[in-house]
């Protein structure tokens, strides 16, 4: 895939569309940076393995509350993306002081067992480490962005429970180079820091998990000899000729070649063996030559014989009991390859690379794509160790409710009525938002302003902030009076920037609009949600906040409500004042 | 040659048929034309020929024309 363009994956996944599993494997994207543009080729490359995806994308920013939405999935992965949290601290992060250092990590810190907590059940979860690269460039001091992703690594690390899965992004960005890794010009118009490049290596990244998950991984890797575990041809060289040895320049390749099988054996993965040969003289190689690191006692299954590699193939699945598609074969001969891959497709091939110093990274590059290396027994000990000594030391509370957690963020709201400087940034936000917005009414700037002048209308604009930074201008309602009945106004426009949705800020604003309209003598009111195929979220929002539904057509729904009648919310955690 | 590819690859990007991709196409006229497969758009064009987009251009490519026009001024 990696060699594929991204329109080439985009015409191929077209093609492959409904060709996999009839029951879908549904993935979850969290993220709070724009990474759409995975979608196709994570499709694409579940497709190649017969699988049918379904990839559902959380909104822009919003990890901690779609967690709550996504536990169902098949897989979540979790871009959670240290360029928008160092992002959305209003000082130079490098310089920032103790005091909102400590507290912004407690933040992270928080976020991250929410999120554990919610997918806890979740078959697989995938989370991306954090990564300082972006920031740091070339330099031996440790910087303050270094130390933070060191620690909220840390954290994941000794926090995460086993169905979660952590892919090192440092790791990717050696791989690719950060260059070509990220565009800047997207992550400051868009915050989409991600190229093609990076989603392709991401995927082949996680191509191995999503196998596992769904039992397509391989069982067992069967090797010919002459030439693939050894230099040379045992039959006609001779023992003494043929070579593997650590300290010849040519036989340490195939050295380390074994080793890897041996590595191979002992975390698992079935290892045969599957050469046209004298079997006495290849037995003798395995019991007597001094440099052979792959013994009897690791292989499985032995064909040494001189029957076709089709039939031979065939009969170790059905001895070792697994199916066809679940080998792995290497040999060094493209007329047995090519055999294979006519014959039986579904055994994946590997063919021992000209340039013979390429193999064993092209051996192992396969291996990971393709098995399941059981961790050793060791390494599970050491995790455990951590976690336990983390548990003692830990002192801290775990926010585990949405609630809890919103109440630590410290969110404040300023609403202003018919304020005239706000009317650039109003208009602009009835032309930009598109999730959460009622009506969807598109107004210009002198369209907002002759609302204004009119006299009888109410715009409130609402400025939000919290501990962490300041949003901004970001919610506009405008409330029209009727006109033949001056007590009764409607809910012309509600809308909310995607940037603070999911916090239940909007509960508060609706609250305070309602108390605002009591204050100002009106009786009832009215309102609309006029559905788009962006605003589907919305849906539901005013039956939420106790609207009555008067009436629903597919192109509008209206609700009435006696103003008199309203229950308030009273979120107590967001402060709310006027100006 | 160009007008040729740029078709091809709008019409990949924005899954709709290579016809609906006219020299008058635009925003308007592709409703798959959204805010995100603009990026895709723009990254895709960088990929199949070879340019680099000005940051302040990319903003403006709104309409099939103005495409053509900027890769042409990218290839000089």
């Amino acid at each position: 895939m990696e060699e594929l363009k991204y329109t080439e994956i985009l015409q191929r996944n077209k093609e492959l569309a409904g060709t996999g599993n009839s029951q879908p494997y549904t993935i979850g994207i969290l993220s709070n940076v724009i990474i759409n543009s995975i979608k196709e080729i994570l499709e694409y490359s579940c497709r190649t393995h017969h699988l049918e995806p379904n990839i559902e994308a959380g909104n822009y920013d919003n990890i901690v509350q779609d967690s709550t939405h996504y536990q169902q999935k098949d897989l979540v992965i979790v871009f959670y993306d240290v360029l928008n949290i160092i992002d959305q601290v209003s000082e130079y992060f490098e310089d920032i002081d103790e005091q909102k250092y400590i507290s912004l990590r407690n933040k992270i810190f928080s976020e991250i067992d929410i999120i554990l907590e919610n997918l806890k059940n979740t078959p697989s979860v995938v989370f991306n480490s954090f990564s300082s690269a972006c920031f740091a460039g070339i330099n031996i001091q440790p910087s303050k962005s270094d130390q933070f992703v060191d620690e909220i690594n840390t954290y994941l690390n000794t926090k995460k429970s086993n169905n979660v899965t952590i892919v090192n992004i440092d790791q990717l960005f050696i791989h690719i180079g950060l260059k070509r890794s990220i565009d800047y010009r997207f992550y400051h118009s868009s915050k989409a820091p991600y190229s093609f490049e990076f989603f392709k290596w991401y995927v082949l990244a996680i191509e191995p998990l999503i196998l596992k998950n769904t039992g397509k991984l391989k069982k067992a890797i069967i090797f010919d000899c002459d030439n693939t575990l050894w230099k040379g041809i045992i039959g006609e060289d001779g023992i003494d000729a043929i070579d593997m040895s650590p300290t010849s320049k040519e036989g340490r390749i195939f050295h380390k070649v074994q080793q890897i099988a041996v590595y191979l054996s002992k975390r698992g993965v079935l290892v045969g063996i599957c050469s046209k040969n004298n079997e006495q003289d290849v037995l003798e190689v395995f019991k007597n030559h001094k440099d052979m690191v792959l013994k009897e006692e690791h292989i499985v299954i032995k064909k040494i014989n001189w029957v076709d590699k089709v039939d031979n193939i065939k009969s170790i699945a059905s001895e070792l009991n697994i199916g066809i598609d679940s080998l792995v074969f290497v040999d060094d001969s493209s007329f047995e390859i090519n055999l294979i891959k006519e014959q039986i497709p579904e055994v994946h091939t590997i063919q021992v690379p000209a340039a013979i110093y390429e193999y064993p990274d092209l051996l192992l590059k396969s291996i990971r794509s393709q098995f399941s290396l059981v961790i050793n027994s060791d390494d599970a000990r050491k995790t455990e160790m951590y976690k336990q000594q983390y548990q003692r030391e830990e002192s801290k509370k775990s926010f585990t409710s949405i609630e809890d957690y919103l109440a630590l963020l410290g969110i404040e709201l300023t609403v202003f009525c018919n304020n005239k400087e706000h009317i650039p940034r109003i208009s602009q936000l009835t032309q930009k938002t598109n999730q959460f917005n009622l009506t969807t009414h598109r107004y210009t700037e002198s369209q907002i302003e002759a609302f204004l002048s009119e006299g009888n209308n109410n715009i409130y604009s609402m400025s939000v902030k919290d501990k962490y930074g300041d949003n901004g201008l970001t919610g506009v309602c405008i409330v029209k009076e009727e006109g033949i009945n001056p007590k009764k106004v409607i809910i012309d426009t509600l809308l909310m920037s995607c940037r603070i949705i999911g916090r239940n800020i909007e509960i508060a604003y609706v609250d305070f609009i309602i108390n605002d309209l009591t204050r100002k003598g009106y009786e009832v009111l009215t309102a609309e949600y006029i559905p788009t195929k962006k605003n589907e979220q919305v849906a539901d929002f005013y039956e939420k906040m106790g609207l009555h539904l008067i009436h629903h057509s597919k192109e509008i729904k209206q609700y009435e409500l006696k103003i008199s009648e309203y229950e308030k919310n009273k979120i107590e955690y967001i402060k709310v004042s006027s100006q | 040659m160009d007008s040729k590819k740029i078709k091809q690859v709008m019409s990949i990007v924005f899954d709709v048929p290579l016809e609906s991709i006219t020299d008058d196409a635009s925003t308007d006229t592709i409703p798959n034309w959204d805010s995100l497969r603009h990026l895709n758009l723009i990254l895709a064009l960088e990929e199949e020929l070879g340019i680099s987009i000005p940051n302040e251009e990319v903003g403006n490519l709104i309409t099939y024309k103005l495409i053509e026009l900027i890769v042409h001024e990218c290839k000089k």
